[in-house]
C-alpha cells in the first residue's frame, strides 16, 4: 500500500472537472474547482441545489471519475488510488442511506468486515461507536424504526468505524430538529478535535459559521468565493448599526448618523446606519448623539451574514437562513 | 477574497487501526446481509414459494389426464412431470426479490455507501446473488419435500435430489444475475419488477407446461430455440426417467453457462455504471 506524504494536504484539488452528457447536451457539472484543505481543518463547501457540490463531493470521494483535473484526499489520487482513498476517508452522504432491515449493530460489523478490522474488535468497536452516538439502547432495532435523527447518527457512526483520517459529511443535519443538529454539531467537533479534518457540505449557513474555519461557496460549478467566513462577512461591506432614540430626536439623529455612513433600512422605531468604519465606530455614534442631548434607548449592531456573502457571490438566498 | 492558508489548520492526524480486507470475508459478510434480508421480508418471499405450488396443485388437477396425449412423457402422475415447472417457476420468481433489492439500494444510496469503503466491487454483486443462491436452493428441497406427500416419485433417487438442489441453486445465480445487471444498468427497482413479465413470458415458451413433443407451430419453435427448456427438460428426466449424466448436466451445466454470461454481464454493467458516472 503506497504510504501518504507527511506534508500532502488532507483534502486537494486541481482544476476539477466533470461533465454529464456529449455533444450539444454536454454540461459541466463541475469546472475547474481548485480546494485546499488544511490537516484539522472542518471546511465548509457551500452553494445552491444544482450547483455542484455533491458532484465535487463524489468526484473526492471515488463515486464518480472526474472527466479532468486531479483530486488527491489523505495524499492519495481519487482515480489511480481510489482504493487506498476509501481506506483513509468516512463518508456520510445525504439522506443517511442505510438499509431499514439491519440493526444498527449488525450494520457496524458489516463496515468493520468491509473495511477490514481485525474480528476481535468487530463488537468493541460497534459498542464503542454506539455510545458514542448515544444509540446503544437502539443498537438491536432494525435501523427501519429509527428517527431521522438517530439516522443520521448512526449514519456517522458508520462512516467512523476504521477512525478515518478525513471525514466528507454531505448536508449531515438536513431535516434534523434544532437539539439533534446541536448534539451532531458537538460529535463533529469532537471528532475535529481528535484530528479528523472534515469537509462539510450544509445549506444551513448557520451551520457553516458555527462549525467551519473556511468555507468555499460553488456556483454554476465553479468556485465564487472561498476564504474564513468573517473575511468574507468584512468583504461584503459594513456592519449594519440599528439605533433607537425618542420619536422627537429622529430627525436629528438621523442627521447625525449619516456623518458614520450610509443610511440603512431598518425595523420601524429605528434608526439604520452602515458603519465605514466598521465595529469601532460604535463609541463614537454613542458619544456624537449624547454631546447632542439625544438619548440612545436601544443599540444593535449587525455583521454582514454569510447569507449576505452567499447572496453576493450566487444571487441565490438560501431559505431559513439566518446566519 | 482569500487564498489557501499556508498552515496547518488543527491537530495532527492520529495513529489508525490496522486494516487488513478480506475478499472472502466481505463476500460473505455480504451473503449474510441479503439472506438476512430475504428472512426479514417474508411477504416478499412467500409468493414465490406458494404460488408454483398452487399452480403444480392446479396442473395436477387440471391436466391430469392431459398425461394420456401422444408424445407425453410416461408418468406416474402429472405432478411428477409439474414440478420441474414449478421449481424453475419459483427460482424465476425468487431470483427477482435479490435484484429489486439491490435496485432498492441503488435508490436509496446504500450502495454509494458499500462503493466509498474498500471492497471489492465483485464482492458486493456476488454477495447480493448468494442470497438468491441460498434461496434457489430452499425452493428446490422445500418444493419436492411439499410435494413428496401428495405422490410425487422422483425416480433419479437421491442422486437425483442432490443434482436438482445444485441446478437450482445455479439457475438462481444466472436469473438472480441477469437481474441484477437490469438492477444496476436502471437503478430502478420498478424497471427490475417491470421486466418480471418478461421472464414469465419467457417461461411459457418453453416445455415447462407441457412437453415440446405436444407442441406446434410457432409455439413449438420457439420452445426448441430458448433454453429453458432444456433446463426444465433436464430436472423432468431426473423426475421421471431416473438419474443419468445427460440430465445431470442438463439440470446444472446448461444454468452454469446461463450463470458465466449474466454474471460476466451484471459485473461489466457495474463496471460501466461506475465508469461512466
Amino acid at each position: 500500500m503506497p504510504t501518504t506524504s507527511t506534508n500532502s494536504l488532507p483534502i486537494e484539488a486541481i482544476g476539477l472537472q466533470r461533465t454529464f452528457g456529449t455533444g450539444d447536451e454536454q454540461v459541466k457539472a463541475v469546472d475547474g474547482v481548485d480546494l485546499q484543505i488544511q490537516q484539522g481543518e472542518i471546511f465548509g463547501f457551500l452553494g445552491p441545489n444544482g450547483a455542484g457540490k455533491s458532484t465535487t463531493v463524489r468526484m473526492l470521494t471515488t463515486l464518480l471519475r472526474p472527466t479532468g483535473g486531479i483530486g488527491r484526499v489523505a495524499g492519495f489520487d481519487v482515480v489511480e488510488q481510489a482504493n487506498d482513498v476509501r481506506r483513509n476517508i468516512g463518508v456520510a452522504l445525504q439522506d443517511a442511506a442505510i438499509d431499514p432491515l439491519m440493526t444498527g449493530s449488525e450494520l457496524l460489523h458489516l463496515q468493520a468486515v468491509l473495511y477490514g478490522l481485525p474480528k476481535s474488535t468487530h463488537a468493541t468497536k460497534a459498542g464503542e461507536l454506539l455510545e458514542r452516538v448515544g444509540l446503544t439502547a437502539a443498537g438491536n432495532r432494525r435501523v427501519g424504526t429509527y428517527s431521522g435523527g438517530m439516522r443520521r447518527r448512526l449514519d456517522l457512526a458508520l462512516s467512523l468505524i476504521h477512525e478515518p483520517t478525513v471525514l466528507f459529511l454531505d448536508e449531515p443535519t438536513t431535516g434534523l430538529d434544532p437539539m439533534s443538529r446541536i448534539s451532531l454539531w458537538e460529535e463533529i467537533r469532537r471528532l475535529n478535535n481528535d484530528g479528523t479534518t472534515v469537509m462539510l457540505t450544509t445549506q444551513y449557513l448557520e451551520e457553516a459559521d458555527q462549525l467551519t474555519e473556511r468555507i468555499a461557496i460553488i456556483d454554476h460549478g465553479v468556485i465564487v468565493r472561498k476564504g474564513r467566513p468573517s473575511e468574507l462577512k468584512a468583504e461584503v461591506g459594513s456592519p449594519t448599526l440599528f439605533v433607537s432614540v425618542d420619536a422627537a430626536a429622529t430627525e436629528p439623529a438621523t442627521t447625525l448618523l449619516a456623518g458614520f455612513g450610509e443610511l440603512r433600512p431598518s425595523p420601524e422605531g429605528t434608526l439604520g446606519v452602515g458603519l465605514t468604519d466598521g465595529p469601532s465606530a460604535v463609541s463614537n455614534v454613542i458619544r456624537t448623539l449624547d454631546d447632542a442631548g439625544i438619548t440612545v434607548r436601544n443599540l444593535e449592531l449587525h455583521e454582514p451574514s454569510l447569507d449576505d456573502v452567499f447572496a453576493e457571490a450566487t444571487g441565490y438566498r438560501l431559505e431559513g437562513a439566518d446566519a | 477574497m482569500t487564498t489557501a492558508p499556508t498552515t496547518t489548520a488543527g491537530p495532527a492526524p492520529r495513529t489508525r487501526p490496522e486494516l487488513h480486507q478480506s475478499n472472502v470475508a466481505q463476500t460473505w459478510a455480504m451473503s449474510k446481509r441479503s439472506i438476512l434480508a430475504l428472512w426479514r421480508q417474508p411477504a416478499l418471499v412467500v409468493p414465490s414459494m406458494i404460488f408454483p405450488l398452487f399452480f403444480a396443485a392446479l396442473g395436477t388437477a387440471s391436466f391430469s389426464r392431459a398425461t394420456a396425449i401422444p408424445g407425453f412423457p410416461e408418468v406416474d402422475s402429472y405432478l411428477d412431470f409439474a414440478l420441474a415447472g414449478a421449481i424453475v417457476q419459483g427460482i424465476l420468481f425468487g431470483s427477482t426479490v435479490g435484484a429489486t433489492a439491490l435496485a432498492t439500494d441503488i435508490e436509496n444510496g446504500f450502495f454509494d455507501r458499500l462503493l466509498s469503503s474498500p471492497s471489492t466491487r465483485s464482492g458486493i454483486i456476488v454477495g447480493r446473488m448468494a442470497g438468491g443462491m441460498a434461496y434457489g436452493f430452499l425452493q428446490t428441497v422445500v418444493f419436492i419435500a411439499v410435494l413428496l406427500p401428495f405422490g410425487l416419485t422422483i425416480k433419479g433417487g437421491v442422486p437425483g435430489v442432490i443434482t436438482m438442489a445444485i441446478g437450482g441453486t445455479v439457475l438462481a445465480l444466472a436469473v438472480g444475475a441477469l437481474m441484477s445487471a437490469m438492477a444496476i444498468r436502471t437503478g430502478s427497482s420498478e424497471a427490475v419488477q417491470g421486466a418480471f413479465p418478461l421472464l414469465f413470458i419467457a417461461l411459457f415458451f418453453s416445455s415447462a407446461f407441457f412437453p415440446r413433443e405436444t407442441m406446434s407451430g410457432i409455439y413449438a419453435r420457439l420452445a426448441d430455440i430458448n433454453p429453458i427448456s432444456y433446463l426444465v427438460e433436464g430436472f423432468r428426466d431426473l423426475t421421471i426417467e431416473g438419474f443419468t449424466w445427460s440430465a445431470a448436466f442438463r439440470a446444472v451445466v446448461i444454468p452454469a453457462i446461463l450463470a458465466v454470461l449474466t454474471v460476466t454481464l451484471s459485473l461489466r454493467t457495474l463496471k460501466r455504471r461506475l465508469g461512466a458516472r
